[in-house]
């Protein structure tokens, strides 16, 4: 693996692509305040930026197997999380009460 | 953290052929970090799931302005510190040095904005005992604010090692740990935010 190319260019686009994610989520919590579908546009939005850390800033892509499986669950966890919450909140209610 | 970044090796780790960004001790780390923060996630939406209406309503009480702020401070610290690991890789010291400090500047906006974010929520009186969204946000918000802190302290040590040629084209893997830790941490509150600030 070569790590002495330069990649100021792919490191601004990834930060550029992140301040972009950030607002567009903003804008879609306000414009969508009540959708239902609105936490899986949360979840999608959630699991990119991390993906876009993760791949561009950490350089998931050429780490260890262990630090990629470690980053991918982590990013993977909330989303499916925060969908379940949503569509499934009572089941996971029930099965969450002592 | 700090512990894997002073004993950082001489050369950048390879094991079976794939790079270790840093070290292995700051992975041990930032995976310890990681557990700490699954399990609060799992506060989060347990607490979600049985209280709906409290983290529907509350999410509207908090300041989306300071939300959004840090977001941008994290995301752009982590770009900073990304392209100090970049240009020292270039063998650029100077840039490496320039882009570090940076990175701190913009870091040290965090704790600024978190400060006068609660003092904005004190006023409006939202404190811990204002609801269980609000219970569940300072102690994951307070806790990332702890974590960010080790990170700033070691954003600091690892500058002065640069500032005196700690680190080279060759041997910059404390660095690179620095910069994993921080990079990791941005992951996380790039979870924290849309939860707490974007789900109303």
């Amino acid at each position: 693996m070569n790590l002495k190319i330069d990649r100021f260019r792919q490191l601004t686009a990834t930060w550029l692509a992140l301040v972009a994610l950030t607002l567009v989520g903003l804008g879609l919590g306000e414009w969508f305040r009540d959708g239902r579908w609105l936490p899986l546009l949360v979840a999608a939005i959630i699991w990119l930026k991390g993906a876009l850390v993760a791949r561009h800033f950490i350089e998931s892509h050429i780490a260890h197997p262990f630090i990629a499986r470690l980053l991918q669950g982590f990013i993977a966890i909330a989303p499916a999380a925060l969908i379940l919450t949503a569509f499934f909140g009572d089941t996971l209610a029930r099965w969450a009460t002592l | 953290m700090v512990a894997a970044i002073l004993h950082s090796p001489p050369e950048i780790p390879v094991e079976n052929g794939r790079h270790i960004p840093g070290n292995k001790g700051i992975w041990v780390g930032i995976t310890c970090e990681f557990v700490e923060f699954v399990v609060l996630f799992a506060v989060y939406f347990i607490a979600r799931a049985h209280f709906p209406d409290a983290f529907h309503e509350g999410a509207q009480r908090l300041s989306v302005v300071a939300g959004t702020v840090i977001t941008l401070l994290m995301v752009t610290s982590s770009f900073f510190i990304a392209c100090s690991v970049n240009a020292i890789r270039l063998g650029r010291h100077r840039a490496a040095v320039a882009w570090l400090v940076a990175g701190l500047v913009v870091a040290l906006g965090y704790p600024l904005a978190k400060f006068l974010e609660i003092s904005w929520n004190l006023a409006h009186g939202i404190d811990g005992s204002s609801g269980i969204f609000f219970t569940v946000y300072y102690y994951l918000t307070f806790n990332h604010l702890v974590h960010a802190t080790w990170g700033i302290l070691g954003i600091l040590w690892v500058l002065a090692r640069l500032l005196f040629h700690g680190y080279t084209a060759e041997d910059h893997s404390g660095l690179e740990a620095l910069a994993s830790y921080w990079h990791a941490t941005d992951i996380i509150w790039l979870i924290i935010f849309p939860l707490f600030y974007v789900l109303a």
